[in-house]
Parts: C-alpha cells; structure tokens; sequence
C-alpha cells in the first residue's frame, strides 16, 4: 500500500513534539495514541474553563478559567508523590518505632482478617418461604413432591444459617391431597409461593407443563398409561419408591449442609442439587 | 552590632542623621538605617530583635520596588525608619561597567554580607553584586530570588568560565565539577522567575559543555521553559532544595573563593553557597577520570561523613542443626550414609569459630522467624545440596540453562526462581502472574474444605493427601494484579509468593492454594521492585513515590519507610543477613539503609543512568550494581568505596547475580547476553590504605577484559533474570523478542 503523501498536521507536530523529548523509537500507532490522549485533555480543560466562566458569570473563557481548570485537573488525574520534606518526616516518625517482636508460629503469620483478601467475598441468600398448606413448614431445602413452580434449575442453595431440620424424617409423604412446595427461591419471587395441582409427566396440555429431562421408568404413573385397575397400585408403588430415594436425597443434603456450616475462610461451598421431577 | 554598624555608616556615605532626610539615590547600606537610627537614639519600633527589622526593611523593599511609594513612606514613618532608598534597577547595571561604582560598594556589600549573615545565621542569603540588593526580600519572600540581571546570568557564566579554564591543569577537573550544578541552577532561576527567553538563549549557548553523561537531565531540562512545567515534576523540586555535593581539594577550593569574592561576581558564589555543598579534603586534586568514576548522579557525590557510619556486614552465624542419617539414603558417594552408623552428624557447614564475628550483627539485632521443623528440613536438603556444588573457577565456567518465556509478545516484566530451583514465577503486563514447576513434579493446590474432612489425618502422608491431585497442572495462573507486575519474589520456605505492580499495591499468595491472601497497600504509585528478606517474613518495596518500605507479612502497614532518594527508587535488595536493605533508584545512586533504625547508612555514586540491578556478594561484603550505562560496578561496603568496575555491556543491565561461593558474578542485559566475570579476582588486593578511607578516593585499573570470562549470546532474548541453583548451575530466563 502506498504511504500517505501527506500527514496531517497535528500528527507532525506530535512527531515533532515526540523528538523534541527526546523519544526517537516508538511504534506509528504511539502517534494516534498521543492524539488521543491529547485531544481529551485538551477537551477536558476547555470544558471544565467553560464552567468555571459562567460560573463567574463572565461570557468569553479567558486566560484565569483556563489556568484554574488545568491547576484542578492537575491535581486530580495527574497527581505527583508527595514532596520530600514530608516524606522525611513521615519516614522519621515511622522509623522511631521499634520493630515489633515476632510471636512464635501460630499458623501463617497474616494480617488480622479484615485486612487481608481471604474472607469470601459474596453471601448466599436463603429465602424463608411460606407455605400455605397444613403441611408442616419445611425449612431444610429439599426437593418436595409437587409443584415445579419454576423451570428446573440448577440453583444453589445453602445458606450460612440454616435453621434446624425439621424432624419430618419418617413420615411418607403421600402424594395425594399434599400440597408442597419446592424450596427453589425463582430470583423474581420473594414471599408468594404457587400451589397447584402436581403437574402430571405426560399432561401436556397444562400451562405449568415443561418437558422432563429425567424420563425414567420412575415417572409418575399416569392414568392414560396402563389399566385402571393397576393405576393405583402402580402410583403406590412409585410413592413408596420416591419416598426411599427422597429420604436417601434429603440425609445426603442434611450432611452437607452440615459440612458447610465449618465455614472455612477462603472455601467456596456450593450446595447444588438438581431438580428433578419425578 | 550596633556598633559596628556605627563604624561601617560612618566610613563609607554622609550619614543620615535622623528621620526626614531625603538622600538622593546612591547606595545607603541598608543597616545603615537601624544603626544611625539606634545612635540618634531615636525610638526604634518595637522590632527589638534584628530578624523583625529585617523583616520590616524587606517590606519596605518591596514595596518600593513595586513602586508603591505612598505606602512605603506612611511604613517608612510609622515604623521610625530614615529615608533611604536602595533602588538599584537590574535594568540600569551595565554588566562590568558597574564595577567601578559599585567598588565602594562592593566593599560594603562584603561587610554587609557578614552582618547579614551574623544576624541571620539561619538564612545564607547575602547580598550580592550591584543588582537588587536585597538580601532581606530573598529570604523572606522567596526561595529563587531574583538574583541579578536575567541578562547578566551568561556573562557571570562564561565569566567562571574563562577562569576555570586558565587554572592549572591539576585543578581544573576538580573545578569543573562546578559546572553543571551551576548551570542547572541558574537555568532553573531563570525559569522560576519568568525569565524565558533569557533562560532559552542561556541554555542553548551552554549546554553543550555539560558532561555527556548529564544528557538525559539536560534533555528534560531543555523541555522546562515555563515556571508551571516545574510543579508536577518532584525530582527537579528535590534537586532544587537539595545540596549537591562536591569533593574539591583544599587548593583548589581556595582558587575558586578567593577568585569569586574578590570579584564581583558574589553573584556566583552566592549561588554555590546555597545550593552546593562542597565537601572539602586536605590531599591532591583529583584526576578527571577519578572525577568521572564518582560523578554522575543528581545529587552530586556522597559527602564523605554519610560513608563513615559502621555497618555490620558480617554474615549471621547458622543454627546448628543435627544432621539425622536416613537409612534410605540412597546417595553412592555420601560416605556417611551406613545405616549401621546411628549416630546423627553435627552440621558443619556453620562457622565453626565460636567467636562472634566483629562485623556480623548480633542474632537478635533484628527480631528474626525461628526456625519451623520443615524451615529445618529445608536446611538439611540445602547442606546435602552443597556438598555436590560444583567449584567455580576461571577455568571451570558454570553452564548456563536459559529459560525463554515465548509467545510473551514484550508483556513479561518480573521473573524469579526459588531458591532450590523448583519453581518459577514470571510477572506479566497483563497484570496476572503465572508459576511454573521446573521439575517434573507438578503444581497441586490443597484440597476444599469439604474434602479435606474425608481424608484421615491421622496417616504419614498427611502432606501428601491434602494435596489436590486432580487440579494438578503444569503452570498455575494467579489474577488479581490492575496493573502489570513489575516485581516477583519468592519466600525462602516456598510457601508464599510476592507481586508488585502499577497499581500501587503489593500482593501476597499462596502457594498452597493459589490463591491471594493480602494486598498491602501504601505506595499510591507504581511499585518497581520487591523482595523478601533471606529468612522471610519481611519483605521490601520500593516504587515511583521515592520512598522504600520495609514489611512484614503480618502487618498491614509498613513497619520501617526509607526515603531520601529524589526520584524512583526502582530497584531494592536484601542483604544476606536481612539487617539492611540496598535500594538503587533513578537519581543514579544507591542507598543501604539500616532495617533497625531506617537510618541511610551508606551513599553510593557513579552510576550514570538508572540502577536496575543489584547483588550482594555470598559473603556480605561486597555490592554489585548495574544500570542503563551498561556498566557494573562493585562496591566494599565496610568501607563505602568503588573497588571496581566492569564494563562490557552496551545496554542496560538488568540482572546480576554472584555464585553460591561468590568467584563468579553473572551479569544479564538488555543486550541479549551473559557474561561472566571473575568476582574473586576483583576483589583481590584492595588497596584499602588509610589515605583511601578517609579521602574516598579510588584507584580504578582497567582491567575489565581480564576479569570478563565469557559472553554468551542469546537469540535475541534480553535476560532478565539469573539464578544460581545450588549446585552452580546457572540459570537464566527472559522473553524471545524478535
């Protein structure tokens, strides 16, 4: 590609304010850098000159604004080191102290913890919900028979204070007439909690349908699937199998909730389960 | 005073004899007043003391000088004070034309000089030649005063000039070491006072007979026009309040003093008063090249008494440590290894003198880290270490393993090595910091806190269980840094990891879990350097703010800050007993402060360009610095001499490092090369006679090409990092730079 015939203007006297300091190797785009750089500044200190005039309710920027507003720009972005009559005398009156003894090792010799970088730096919200059923409030986050009122998810969950289990341990939850909820906070909801009818795997036609990704053979027996006669039986069966696997779940989550309770500084402890419909 | 004042009134003009006279213009000494006042026993203000009466003849001064007549005589009268004027314009003086009046007063401006200077003792302020004279306005009202005709600045010059040049051969290098701080002095008066174009026509017709190496300064300088461009810039604010210091011989000082007072060119030696100090020493002048081995910096050289303070660079003594003998120890030629022999062997490689040595400092001078078991351990393997360490010599020359960081594209800026060579952490301008594990051994990080619950901490191998093995990997990236990182330190027990950058903050982490653990902040300003001590726990750094700061790593404000440098400290080292820090910095001087009281024990000059580069030799004794001049030089610290100087180089030095026994120094450039020089050699036959101690002076022999062992040429990678392992391999590392 041909060179430009001709540069223009503002980039020759920026090669010559370049040599004139003595730099004499640079890339070509340090020019375009330093134009930049300079048309912002230049702007920069013509508006604030133009403040400060009508703040002085004059009409024409004259010589003072434009002094006064590079004296306050100077002293904001371009700050220099302090000067060193002060840094002598900070540097004597820190230097009088003796050094501090060492204690003996009591682990990694750190600053007290407020000033160091190990504290973790997010906390998990838990969102207390309220269920309007007569079930007994659950508080432990945990997977329920029922409702999805929100896309499954992988939330994560866990809280620094969780409050004590219930002991709702033992008793089987049997689906019918049972109305719970699913303690998955949606970021949108805070306190009112949807109860529905519990979606059915196959009902296609309802609203609150989304399309399973766990199809097993543990899938809610459905009424349209098998005789009549079995249907009961068979959800009976899948009840007492999703009750086993929702105790094993629900000991396993207990466990961990407990290990995150020993909050260790620095260690990110995730309580993620996935939700699944069964 | 009173008295004297009496006489000198009396001596030189009809004196004014009371208030009301109106004198016409010429010259009435200005304590004339306050004297003839006193004797006509008319009532003096109540300005007993003569500071306030100066004050109130400085006023009145500038009142009259700026033509505020009516005010000045309503202060003239109410303060009691006779009519007189001294109203000289600069204008009016005709340069030496002057002379013949102001003979007379000449006269009395030396005997002025002296009462002004007896009653101010505080203020060096005298008055000078047939300008203004006003020596009272000078110290009251500002730190440059108008010292004279702008115009008459070139004449004085050449005027110095001429003469320096018509002394004898002897002493003519000494007195043109007078040159450039006068210049620069004047140049900045010039400016300060508004003078531009005067200050342009003097500094083009002047300096081009500056020293070549004052050429960077000069190029800044000349960029200076306007008394705004001097606010931001510290270093010149610095260089104006500070002294710059000369060495002249005694003969060579009293040419110069008797040449500038008997003249009147007091203009000049008013300067050199205030702003150079000029160390005086009973010898022969000096020689050019001794001249130009010191000079260099931008505060002159060291004075000679800021060298004489005792530094205690012995090293410290080791602990001794039982050396357990393990059955497994599978080395075929340690002799010592038969399991039939229990008996634990008593480390050796410790000072085997019971005596303290008179130059190494006490054990609890500093308060020190005990030693840890594994700190112990570490011990151990490093005197195993040592025993295989190969013995350097001229003729048995390190080999060197270079470590080229690719694909780096110009962004690495800080590398270092630990010192048992297994690791390597290289510091990038995209701010992150990456480690590397040199042996095949890879880098693991502990486990989370939920696994390690799991593991049983009750077995042998604990260590090794805490350790992740499924995030093991070659190289572990840390982030953190908003700025590139200009500084990379590893602690001696591998366990921490110190970056410095440019956004003014030095960050710790570990390396257990690669994570960071403290930001210590203080510098507000780019930190170039950081180190930590030989034992851990301090650490130093030193940045743009001019100050070095002396840390611990359980502190999160500094424990001990050293300033006096006047610009970057860009370069900071422990020495080997981590009783005192080195710090190398733009003013092209080096500094070794004393960690116990923050006390600056030794100055060191000659450098001609930034310092990048400092080492301590294995024994403590001796220094090695290098900078942008491309040159090393070695220093004795005991004595606070250059002993030696090796040049070789033709770019900036950027690392330089001693051999584990210290025969060997390596030294790394920008140039794309290693090159060896022979340390032992160097430091042979010093002479340390006293006439050397107490003048400073040194004999430098050229010798650079015999001391030089080797050079070894890179594919074009400036080395910016060396490191002995223990075993005196060398290793070195940099960036490929196409």
């Amino acid at each position: 590609m041909s060179a430009p015939k001709t540069i223009p203007k503002d980039a020759q006297v920026m090669i010559q304010i370049l040599k004139d300091m003595g730099v004499t190797e640079y890339e070509p785009r340090v020019i375009n850098q330093m134009l930049e750089f300079t048309y912002r500044y230049v702007t920069t200190i013509i508006e604030d000159a133009k403040i400060y005039a009508t703040h002085a309710k004059k009409s024409n920027v004259d010589a003072d604004d434009i002094k006064l507003a590079i004296q306050c720009r100077m002293d904001q972005s371009f700050t220099s080191p302090p000067p060193r009559d002060f840094l002598l005398e900070v540097a004597r009156q820190k230097n009088q102290t003796p050094l501090p003894l060492i204690k003996p090792y009591t682990g990694p010799r750190l600053p007290p913890d407020r000033y160091c970088l190990t504290a973790p730096n997010y906390r998990l919200k838990f969102i207390q919900k309220k269920v309007s059923s007569s079930a007994s409030r659950i508080s432990v986050p945990r997977l329920s028979v029922g409702a999805v009122s929100s896309r499954p998810t992988t939330p994560t969950l866990g809280t620094p204070s969780v409050q004590s289990v219930t002991t709702k341990v033992g008793t089987p939850v049997s689906l019918t007439g049972q109305r719970f909820t699913v303690q998955i906070p949606p970021p949108s909801q805070t306190t009112t909690t949807k109860t529905s009818k519990p979606a059915d795997l196959y009902n296609r036609t309802n609203p609150d349908w989304a399309l399973s990704w766990r199809l097993t053979h543990t899938a809610t027996p459905s009424e349209t699937d098998c005789k009549p006669s079995l249907y009961k039986t068979n959800l009976k069966r899948y009840k007492r199998e999703k009750d086993r696997r929702h105790m094993d779940e629900y000991n396993t989550t207990r466990t961990r909730v407990d290990l995150h309770n020993v909050h260790e500084p620095g260690s990110f402890y995730c309580l993620t389960y996935h939700a699944t419909a069964y | 005073m009173v008295d004297a004042k009496d006489e000198a009134d009396i001596k030189t003009e009809p004196v004014s004899d009371g208030f009301g006279n109106n004198h016409a213009n010429d010259a009435r000494l200005l304590s004339a007043s306050p004297g003839s006042s006193a004797a006509a026993g008319n009532s003096k203000p109540a300005a007993g003391a003569p500071e306030d009466q100066q004050t109130l003849l400085a006023v009145l001064q500038f009142l009259r000088k700026n033509k505020l007549s009516e005010s000045a005589e309503i202060l003239r009268r109410e303060a009691g004070l006779p009519e007189e004027v001294l109203d000289l314009k600069g204008g009016d003086s005709a340069g030496p034309g002057q002379g013949g009046s102001a003979d007379t007063d000449g006269g009395d401006a030396s005997s002025l000089l002296s009462r002004v200077t007896v009653s101010t003792p505080g203020v060096a302020k005298a008055p000078t030649k047939a300008g203004e004279d006003q020596p009272d306005v000078n110290v009251v009202l500002s730190a440059y005063s108008q010292q004279g005709d702008p115009a008459l600045y070139e004449v004085y010059y050449s005027g110095l000039k001429k003469f320096i040049e018509s002394v004898l051969d002897c002493h003519r290098a000494e007195l043109s070491q007078v040159f450039y701080p006068l210049f620069v002095h004047m140049y900045l008066e010039l400016v300060y006072n508004n003078h531009e174009s005067e200050a342009k026509a003097f500094f083009e017709k002047f300096s081009g007979d500056q020293e070549c190496y004052y050429e960077e300064d000069l190029r800044v300088l000349s960029s200076l026009t306007k008394k705004e461009h001097m606010r931001g810039n510290e270093t010149l604010l610095d260089f104006r309040t500070s002294k710059f210091v000369l060495r002249i011989s005694r003969d060579s000082y009293q040419l110069l003093k008797r040449h500038l007072q008997e003249r009147q060119n007091n203009q000049i030696w008013n300067i050199i008063q205030e702003h150079l100090y000029i160390d005086i020493f009973d010898g022969m002048p000096r020689s050019k090249s001794q001249i130009d081995a010191m000079s260099g910096s931008l505060a002159g050289e060291a004075k000679r008494e800021a060298n004489k303070a005792k530094v205690y660079y012995g090293l410290l003594k080791e602990p001794e440590i039982e050396l357990p003998l393990d059955d497994e120890d599978e080395e075929a030629e340690n002799e010592e290894g038969k399991p039939k022999k229990k008996k634990p062997k008593k480390d050796s490689t410790g000072s085997k003198s019971k005596k303290q040595d008179p130059n190494a400092p006490s054990q609890t001078r500093i308060p020190l880290p005990e030693l840890k078991d594994s700190d112990k351990l570490d011990k151990i393997m490093y005197m195993k270490e040592a025993t295989k360490r190969i013995r350097l010599a001229p003729d048995n020359l390190p080999s060197i393993c270079f470590y080229t960081f690719l694909n780096a594209y110009q962004g690495l800026t800080a590398v270092d090595v630990t010192d048992d060579s297994s690791l390597i952490a290289g510091g990038f301008a995209d701010s992150t910091v990456r480690v590397w594990s040199v042996t095949p051994k890879k880098l693991r990080k502990v486990k989370t806190a939920a696994d390690l619950n799991l593991i049983d901490k009750e077995s042998d191998d604990v260590l090794e269980r805490i350790m992740d093995d499924k995030t093991a990997s070659e190289s572990k990236c840390l982030y953190g840094h908003s700025g590139p990182v200009y500084g990379i330190s590893f602690s001696p027990d591998r366990t921490y990891l110190l970056s410095s950058s440019e956004d003014g903050t030095v960050r710790l982490w570990s390396l257990l879990t690669f994570t960071c653990l403290v930001g210590y902040k203080g510098h507000n300003y780019p930190v170039w350097d950081t180190q930590f001590s030989p034992y851990g726990y301090y650490f130093v750094s030193g940045g743009h703010d001019r100050v070095a700061r002396l840390w611990a790593t359980d502190h999160h404000q500094p424990l001990r800050m050293f300033a006096g440098h006047l610009a970057d400290v860009t370069c900071t080292r422990f020495h080997p007993n981590a009783n005192y820090v080195a710090t190398g910095s733009s003013d092209r001087t080096i500094r070794l402060w004393d960690v116990l009281n923050g006390n600056c024990a030794r100055i060191f000059t000659g450098h001609k360009g930034p310092i990048h580069a400092l080492a301590f030799s294995p024994n403590g004794k001796f220094l090695a610095s290098g900078a942008t001049d491309g040159r090393v030089l070695l220093w004795d610290i005991g004595h606070g001499l250059m002993v030696g100087e090796l040049k070789g180089h033709t770019d900036t030095i950027y690392s330089l490092r001693f051999s584990r026994d210290g025969e060997i120094l390596a030294s790394g450039s920008m140039d794309n090369t290693v090159r060896l020089w022979d340390a032992m050699k160097a430091f042979d036959d010093l002479e340390t006679d006293d006439f050397t101690t107490a003048t400073g002076h040194i004999h430098l022999q050229d010798n650079s090409q015999e001391l030089l062992l080797g050079t070894y040429m890179t594919k074009s990678t400036p080395v910016i990092h060396l490191h002995f392992t223990r075993r005196n391999l060398l290793l070195a590392a940099g960036a490929y730079n196409p």
